[in-house]
């Protein structure tokens, strides 16, 4: 068979259909992408199913809000109940890794330290890791973003940083060829972001694996304790309309549809693998939120890598510092005012720059829960605990700081129940000692975890720490769900490496 | 001839309803005829509220309504699963008809929001936004957002600001032998082996030509 002859697209599909493999995966994201090359590479039969379309260079969307409607799961409008914060998935080939601005961080070893004192975890270290997270950098050619595309907008935070003794680093990214258009979030037109549908999909192709898009898997079929394989429909690219139905048969069922859809596929499949009835619960997210800084130069904020710098220097005081770009409508939105105001305001935006903190927040947890009736979208419950408010509070002032010492003329800190403009550090100092309610802040948070959490105890984890289910010996899961707590960095990265080192796994088994 | 209490009382009501549908209803202007999904009520609602939010004139020159927020949020909430389209337009109507209730402040402020003054269509927006009730804020923000993406697409806007997006040449790699245009047929994947080319080049900076949809439309 042709390579194209092994992905799938909607047009395919004619009829119902059953297929078979030695191993399923489903979600073509960073964690599925890995896994369904690893073992395609060690000539495992392997089936790679996403619920998404591919998304060609001419299928993107320059227009941020459009550009969600389609690559997102309910067009970008997802959010929880409880303390409201809005929170993405997308629906595309590849998964988040299209629309994602490619950040790659190796949690520090004390991250790991948390997890396994509180987790029952023995495996599960920066030695053990190492090996994975090397193997998947060396694949996506994972570096440092050059100065050569920072822009101003990234150079700026280095230079608030250096001048206060904070350190900071260029963010390692899965870029080749970056041309610093800022445009990650609507899909990289210059094709330099090794997201898994240029990167990993395709080398899974090559070794062998079919690829089948635009198909939703409803259920994991299971008999005598044992996965048997997945069964779902196709679905229509954007309305969701469902026709043909398809069964795929397997000796091995990888679930890699993310934090927020794994839980619900094992629910609507008669609460599979929850004997510990952890399934969908601790919901973990990193909220963020972004402070704008306005230069007395231009700071040409739509030019650089979409976010180049980082700070992890107070990753134990529980938040990390990052550059940041978005549509520009996404960020236009934190300019405040009305009419005139708000229109002299806006004169300010070719001199602005955006920095955001996300933050770790181990108590502040959620639910993921199924609908009834059809709908595969989750109902997500989530609630800021007191105790983690503070540390967003801190990590505004510790942004306001580097605003101020790079050189900023003021600061919009967005927070509800403070001055919309600040001048000073004096004028900022407020952002220190406030004492702020969760509903002050506008966060956002697309880093979501835990749902499907590991633990070396089967009564309080639904995987092991190799991802295997407690219940189901050759079901597995690999997606960020899994993280028993927060990554305290951009999660992508860990995710894999978890995928690679689970891949090894799976393939000893079929 | 005495007139009874419950004619009265029937032609107030009917006084009342024709008053309740000349104020919640009556005297909006046709919607364009390229609208997809929202109705003139809607869409003169968002003209009000995007001409309030963004007026005409200042560093960027375009009114909401003149940098097309209203037929935007149209394409938009056609866009969106019908569930949060409802939700779009529900929101729509609460701001509208929320000034019968709680009126604007100054003279005629119990009109809906479309028929205010634009003092007054101003301070009804400041005060959702500045609310110390977090779901009003939040009714307002989600609002704002609305209007902000729709004005922040159009190329006057994105041109004024040194946003609009340039041009770049999209190198052929070895996805794009696997995979067509979403809806299209495999067939209609264009590239072949020999299509391939090299990734990367120059940094795009501002000096770089606008992408073809985001350039001065020639006079």
């Amino acid at each position: 068979m042709s390579a194209k002859g092994q992905v799938r697209v909607f047009s395919d599909y004619q009829r119902d259909f059953v297929e078979s493999a030695d191993v399923v995966v489903v979600g073509s994201g960073p964690s599925g992408a890995v896994v369904a090359y690893e073992l395609a590479a060690l000539g495992r039969q392997v089936v790679l199913l996403e619920e998404g379309p591919p998304f060609t260079p001419d299928d993107f969307e320059l227009d941020g809000a459009f550009s969600m409607a389609r690559t997102m799961r309910e067009a970008g409008l997802r959010t929880t109940r409880g303390t409201v914060i809005p929170t993405m998935q997308a629906i595309a080939l590849g998964g988040g890794s299209l629309v994602n601005s490619a950040i790659c961080v190796r949690p520090p070893e004390f991250v790991f330290e948390g997890w396994r004192e509180h987790f029952e975890l023995r495996q599960t270290g920066r030695k053990e890791l190492d090996p994975h997270f090397d193997a998947v950098e060396a694949f996506l050619g994972i570096a440092p973003t050059p100065d050569e595309v920072q822009g101003q907008r990234n150079l700026l935070f280095r230079d608030g940083c250096d001048a206060l003794g904070i350190d900071s680093e260029p963010i390692a990214r899965n870029v080749k060829g970056c041309r610093g258009s800022g445009e990650c979030f609507t899909g990289c037109r210059a094709r330099a972001k090794q997201s898994m549908d240029i990167s990993y999909v395709p080398a899974a192709i090559r070794s062998g694996a079919k690829v089948l898009t635009s198909v939703q898997v409803q259920e994991v079929r299971a008999e005598n304790g044992r996965a048997t394989g997945v069964q779902g429909q196709v679905v229509e690219p954007f309305t969701g309309r469902r026709s043909h139905r398809f069964r795929i048969d397997a000796r091995a069922v990888v679930l890699a549809a993310g934090c927020m859809a794994t839980p619900v596929i094992l629910q609507k499949s008669g609460n599979l693998a929850n004997r510990s009835g952890q399934v969908g619960q601790n919901l973990q997210f990193h909220p963020g939120l972004a402070v704008l800084g306005v230069f007395p130069d231009r700071v040409h904020p739509g030019f650089g890598a979409t976010q180049g710098y980082q700070s992890l220097h107070f990753l134990r005081e529980g938040f990390k510092l990052e550059t940041l770009w978005a549509p520009a409508a996404v960020l236009a939105v934190r300019f405040p005012g009305f009419g005139q105001d708000l229109k002299r305001r806006l004169a300010d935006v070719p001199y602005s720059a955006n920095w955001d903190a996300i933050a770790s927040c181990h108590r502040s947890l959620g639910r993921v829960r199924a609908r009834r009736g059809p709908s595969m979208d989750p109902i997500l419950s989530w609630h800021f605990h007191p105790e983690d408010v503070p540390t967003v509070g801190r990590a505004l002032w510790e942004i306001a700081r580097i605003f101020f010492a790079a050189g900023a003329r003021k600061i919009l800190p967005g927070v509800h129940g403070v001055a919309e403009e600040m001048h000073s550090l004096e004028e900022a100092e407020v952002l220190r000692t406030r004492a702020f309610k969760a509903t002050d802040f506008v966060t956002a948070s697309n880093h979501a975890f835990c749902s499907t959490r590991m633990h070396g105890d089967p009564a309080r984890g639904v995987v092991d720490e190799l991802g295997r289910s407690h219940d189901l010996p050759n079901l597995y899961v690999v997606d960020t769900g899994i993280f028993p707590r927060c990554s305290s960095v951009n999660p992508m990265l860990t995710a894999m490496a978890l995928a690679h080192r689970s891949s090894g796994v799976i393939a000893d088994q079929v | 001839m005495p007139v009874s209490w419950s004619a009265i009382g029937t032609l107030a009501a009917v006084a009342l309803g024709a008053w309740a549908v000349r104020r919640v209803w009556w005297g909006y202007p046709p919607a364009p005829p390229d609208a997809k999904v929202l109705s003139r009520r809607e869409i003169a609602f968002l003209a009000a509220a995007a001409d309030a939010t963004y007026p005409s004139g200042g560093p960027v020159p375009p009114s909401g309504s003149e940098a097309g927020v209203p037929s935007y949020a149209d394409r938009y909430v056609a866009a969106v699963p019908p569930g949060t389209g409802l939700l779009m337009r529900l929101l729509f109507f609460l701001v509208e008809h929320a000034t019968l209730a709680f009126p604007a402040p100054g003279r005629g402020g119990r009109r809906r929001f479309s028929s205010l003054s634009p003092d007054q269509r101003g301070a009804v927006l400041e005060a959702w936004g500045t609310s110390s009730w977090f779901p009003r804020r939040l009714v307002f923000s989600s609002l704002r957002a609305i209007l902000t993406m729709g004005y922040f697409a159009d190329p006057v806007v994105l041109r004024a600001l040194d946003l609009a997006p340039r041009a770049i040449e999209t190198p052929v790699v070895e996805a794009d032998l696997l995979y067509p245009p979403i809806g299209a047929p495999r067939d209609a994947i264009r590239h072949r082996p020999g299509d391939l080319s090299p990734i990367g080049g120059a940094p795009v900076g501002p000096g770089a030509p606008l992408h073809p949809a985001y350039r001065e439309p020639a006079s």
